[in-house]
């Protein structure tokens, strides 16, 4: 509601690039923790930042909320250049990790902080604050101190904290982590709602794909300091650009294979197709488990379809997950794991059984060997 | 292990060796009430009479309220001097900061009565013998490393995205550290006054060599009084010198838990 | 002399310049670091070099004679050999008295374990005057102690003004000390290593003198060497307790500097007292790794 007006006064909408960073880098001493990233995020767009720890991200949300100084490199937030600009003057909303909520204040002083330092007036700041803590339906503890409240709590004050002063951009970094399963569902939702809402842009640093591909509209994959793929949610699961984004979002069967004279690939003795041809001599094939279908009857794998790829396999271990079943094959040798929702599974299978792996050609990613 | 005999030896040597280390300041006490002229335990009577004495006595008193001010100034300027001190050794980790550090504390690894020389000596040349000026600085260079290292871990122990969140909430640097940085180190800044206040109002040493007939602490006086006639009056005054500190003490406690401040 | 570190925050090197404020903040405390430590310590040194004239003058010229005196003079090497003597011996004792309470302490758990330490605490915040004096009346000709040793049968020895007053005052005064070092180098002593010693049939002495002892070694050097240089460089208990007639380091460094008025021989005896310490330190160092290595 708060951002209404901000994002109908412009002539930009959703879509344009807003925030945009231009080859930044940092380095400490001789080290490079980020090498030349280049990313435009669009007005009104949550984007995260994925990767596992020491990828960059982290580094990356402080460079954008000036936290720290980068080597080299631009950031501009519609247009205007704010690299060299101090924090303070950034207007920018940062939720913390540790929620980093000042202890000595109570809940209303805490969210107030940021209207106070831009010297609202007194009713200004109470009716700001009053809409802040109801957005996140928190009204009720206004007068409790930061440690009285439970960890979602303390999150969602963090939230409204950060909102409260009409950011131009939303920061979070790994705002869920510290929270338990159930609530961070819970919160996953109301952090997706209340963005949407506003509209405002927001960029989110995480390190949990789940998070990643349920509420955002891109995903930045990021390794080393590089960024691997940025996409949306369905293109960065259905259409990885690297292995490492094809094994970090999802998971994968990963096994190697040569490639043959007519463009097909051979694992062992078999031989499959995929939609992408081959670069390299030696590939890196992956498929994702439940993407694999099991038939238990067939007698051989000679009706190779046009559409399909078939190896026989055999059954090593079955692992029971609840929701779900993995069979973990012995495919000429490498391992293959395939998943099945539970309630298909109702006849017992047992260690030795044969069976046949299928699964169609779009399905089949292939990577250079050494990528 | 309780019906271990050992462990019952172990008890009855652990008593009687707190006995030994607890024995000269528990004696104090009833020593402070007796009747007698002279130093004489147990007493053969009980009196008021060296309470009366203490505060009949001029030269005990005006060093008190000297020692008391002295304790307060030198406080109140060690918070002023070690604070910014901390924060640019802590926040802005400037080069060679460690050193700095292990310079400014460095004072407290000299034996006292080789720094009161020291001292003596420079201080003599600069006329502030027997100067309340000068018993500040010799009971500065004392009280500030331990101001410094309090304060120094308390910043450390501080969890630094409060600041940067407050600095991305639009606070200006000096607006972070006054309304954000000096609230949360509340708990060290009061270990570090107490701590200032006791070694300033107990020290005696560097004092000795500092203070003159016109200028004398509570502690140097009574050296000076045991050294000629260890009477009860010393008693008496002991016993408010060991309230002072128990005051102090229990404010500490109050704000932080005791062993928390010095069990560092 | 001052840089930033790579983690500022954008605007910090150039909007306040953090150089420039760091020295601003620094430069109380470097001013009477300056004053009252480094340029009277040099002094002092330098004054150890220096000759007293009769009457409390002090020569400009620069000489050894302090030095070669003292170590001519028998009087000296006699009160500096006493001081380390007397020294180790409190050490000694104040280890002996220090480790059972220690131990007790180390196995004690929740609030009787803090109550106690906060009892070993509080003889440290309590000045070494009032101290002193309670030993006074408790070692008086006849007080308590002397009382108690007469009602025994026995003829009670000379406690005051006399070496035997310095040590057990002195001892008592460094327990603390010598308790908490004791208790930091205990970390590592693990309750269940006792036990296992003990149900592998070691007696509670081969227990101690196998296990215990050992593992507590690194606790007790640190506690030795800190009673060392705090008995060394001890006045007030030697001063008052000593009436005049224990001769120690100290007490000497204060006789010459407020009573003899011969400067630059109590500066030599301080730069003494500092060599002590250095060589307590590496004595120290030298005994810590025989026992980690």
């Amino acid at each position: 509601m708060m951002h209404q007006t901000i994002k109908r006064d412009g002539v930009e909408t959703i879509g344009d690039p807003y925030l945009c960073l231009e080859g930044m880098n940092k380095k400490y001493g001789l080290v490079e923790v980020i090498s030349n990233l280049n990313l435009a995020v669009r007005k009104g767009e949550l984007i995260a930042l994925l990767g596992p720890s020491g990828c960059g991200k982290t580094t990356t949300l402080r460079m954008i909320a000036g936290l720290i100084a980068p080597t080299a490199g631009r950031i501009t937030v519609g247009g205007r250049d704010v690299t060299q600009i101090a924090p303070h003057g950034r207007d920018m909303g940062l939720v913390f990790q540790s929620y980093a909520l000042f202890p000595h204040m109570t809940v209303a002083k805490n969210v107030a902080f940021g209207l106070e330092m831009r010297g609202l007036s007194r009713a200004d700041i109470a009716n700001k604050v009053a809409k802040a803590l109801g957005m996140v339906q928190l009204e009720h503890l206004a007068e409790r101190k930061p440690r009285e409240l439970s960890g979602g709590q303390q999150q969602r004050v963090a939230l409204a904290r950060a909102l409260v002063i009409e950011p131009s951009i939303l920061l979070l970094d790994e705002p869920l982590s510290n929270l338990d399963a159930k609530l961070r569902d819970e919160m996953r939702t109301q952090i997706r709602d209340i963005q949407q809402q506003l509209g405002i842009t927001t960029v989110f640093v995480t390190h949990d794909q789940v998070e990643a591909l349920s509420m955002c509209d891109r995903i930045v994959v990021m390794k080393g300091g590089l960024i691997e793929q940025v996409g949306t949610p369905h293109e960065i699961y259905e259409r990885p650009a690297t292995p490492f984004v094809a094994s970090f979002v999802g998971r994968t069967n990963r096994v190697k294979g040569k490639r043959t004279a007519d463009g097909c690939i051979r694992i062992g003795s078999s031989m499959i197709r995929s939609a992408r041809p081959a670069v390299q001599d030696d590939v890196m094939v992956m498929v994702r488990p439940h993407r694999i279908h099991i038939d238990w009857n067939a007698a051989s794998t000679e009706q190779q379809g046009e559409t399909a790829n078939r190896m026989a396999a055999v059954l090593s271990r079955i692992t029971f997950v609840g929701d779900v079943i993995q069979y973990h094959f012995d495919v000429g040798g490498s391992e293959f794991i395939v998943e099945e929702s539970t309630k298909k599974s109702q006849v017992s299978r047992d260690q030795g059984d044969k069976a046949v792996l299928s699964w169609s050609v779009e399905d089949t990613l292939v990577f250079g060997a050494d990528q | 292990m309780e019906e271990n005999p050992t462990s019952w030896f172990m008890r009855v040597t652990v008593t009687i060796l707190f006995l030994f280390l607890l024995a000269p300041v528990l004696l104090v006490f009833p020593i402070s009430f007796s009747g007698d002229q002279i130093l004489a335990f147990p007493p053969s009577s009980w009196s008021l009479q060296w309470y009366e004495a203490l505060l009949g006595n001029t030269v005990m008193m005006s060093a008190f309220l000297t020692s008391l001010g002295l304790a307060t100034v030198v406080t109140v300027l060690s918070l002023i001097i070690a604070i910014p001190a901390s924060y640019a050794i802590v926040r802005l980790k400037v080069t060679g900061s460690e050193f700095l550090f292990n310079l400014f504390t460095a004072p407290l690894l000299l034996p006292t009565i080789v720094l009161g020389l020291a001292i003596l000596i420079i201080f003599a040349s600069m006329g502030l013998l027997a100067t309340f000026t000068g018993l500040v600085i010799g009971h500065l260079v004392i009280t500030l490393p331990y101001a410094l290292r309090v304060l120094s871990v308390s910043l450390g122990n501080l969890n630094l995205a409060c600041e940067e969140a407050a600095a991305s909430l639009g606070a200006k640097p000096l607006a972070v550290f006054g309304k954000v940085t000096l609230p949360m180190m509340a708990p060290g800044i009061v270990a570090a006054t107490a701590l200032c206040f006791l070694v300033s109002f107990d020290e005696v040493v560097i004092t000795l060599f500092l203070t003159g007939p016109r200028m004398t602490t509570l502690p140097v006086e009574l050296f000076h009084h045991v050294e000629s006639q260890a009477d009860p009056l010393v008693a008496s005054v002991s016993v408010l010198l060991i309230l002072m500190t128990l005051a102090v003490v229990m404010i500490v406690d109050r704000t932080m838990g005791l062993t928390k401040a010095f069990m560092k | 002399m001052t840089t930033a570190t790579f983690d500022m925050p954008v605007g910090a090197q150039k909007s306040f310049g953090t150089a420039g404020v760091a020295v601003a903040l620094l430069l109380p405390i470097a001013l009477v670091n300056a004053i009252g430590f480094i340029l009277p310590v040099l002094n002092l040194a330098r004054m150890s070099f220096n000759e007293a004239l009769p009457g409390g003058g002090i020569a400009e010229a620069l000489t050894a004679a302090n030095w070669t005196g003292l170590l001519h003079d028998s009087f000296y090497i006699e009160l500096i050999t006493n001081s380390i003597v007397v020294s180790l011996g409190i050490t000694l004792a104040t280890l002996l008295v220090s480790y059972p309470i220690a131990l007790y302490l180390h196995r004690a758990s929740g609030a009787w374990r803090t109550f106690l330490t906060v009892l070993v605490i509080s003889p440290l915040l309590t000045s070494a005057v009032v101290r002193t004096y309670g030993w006074i009346a408790l070692l008086a000709e006849q007080g308590p102690v002397a009382n108690v040793i007469a009602s025994m049968g026995f003829q009670p020895p000379r406690m005051m003004f006399n070496t035997t007053g310095v040590v057990i005052g002195l001892t008592e005064i460094l327990m603390p000390y010598m308790i908490l070092s004791l208790m930091a180098g205990f970390g590592r002593l693990d309750p269940k290593v006792e036990e296992a010693a003990r149900t592998l049939g070691a007696t509670p002495f081969r227990t101690f003198w196998r296990v215990i002892l050992p593992l507590t070694l690194p606790g007790i050097a640190l506690g030795c060497l800190l009673c060392f240089v705090l008995a060394i460089s001890s006045f007030i208990t030697p001063k008052l307790m000593g009436g005049g007639r224990v001769f120690l380091l100290a007490t000497e460094i204060y006789d010459q500097a407020i009573v003899t008025l011969n400067w630059p021989l109590a500066a030599t005896l301080s730069m003494l007292v500092l060599i002590i310490f250095g060589a307590a330190l590496a004595v120290y160092s030298r005994i810590l790794r025989m026992i980690e290595g």
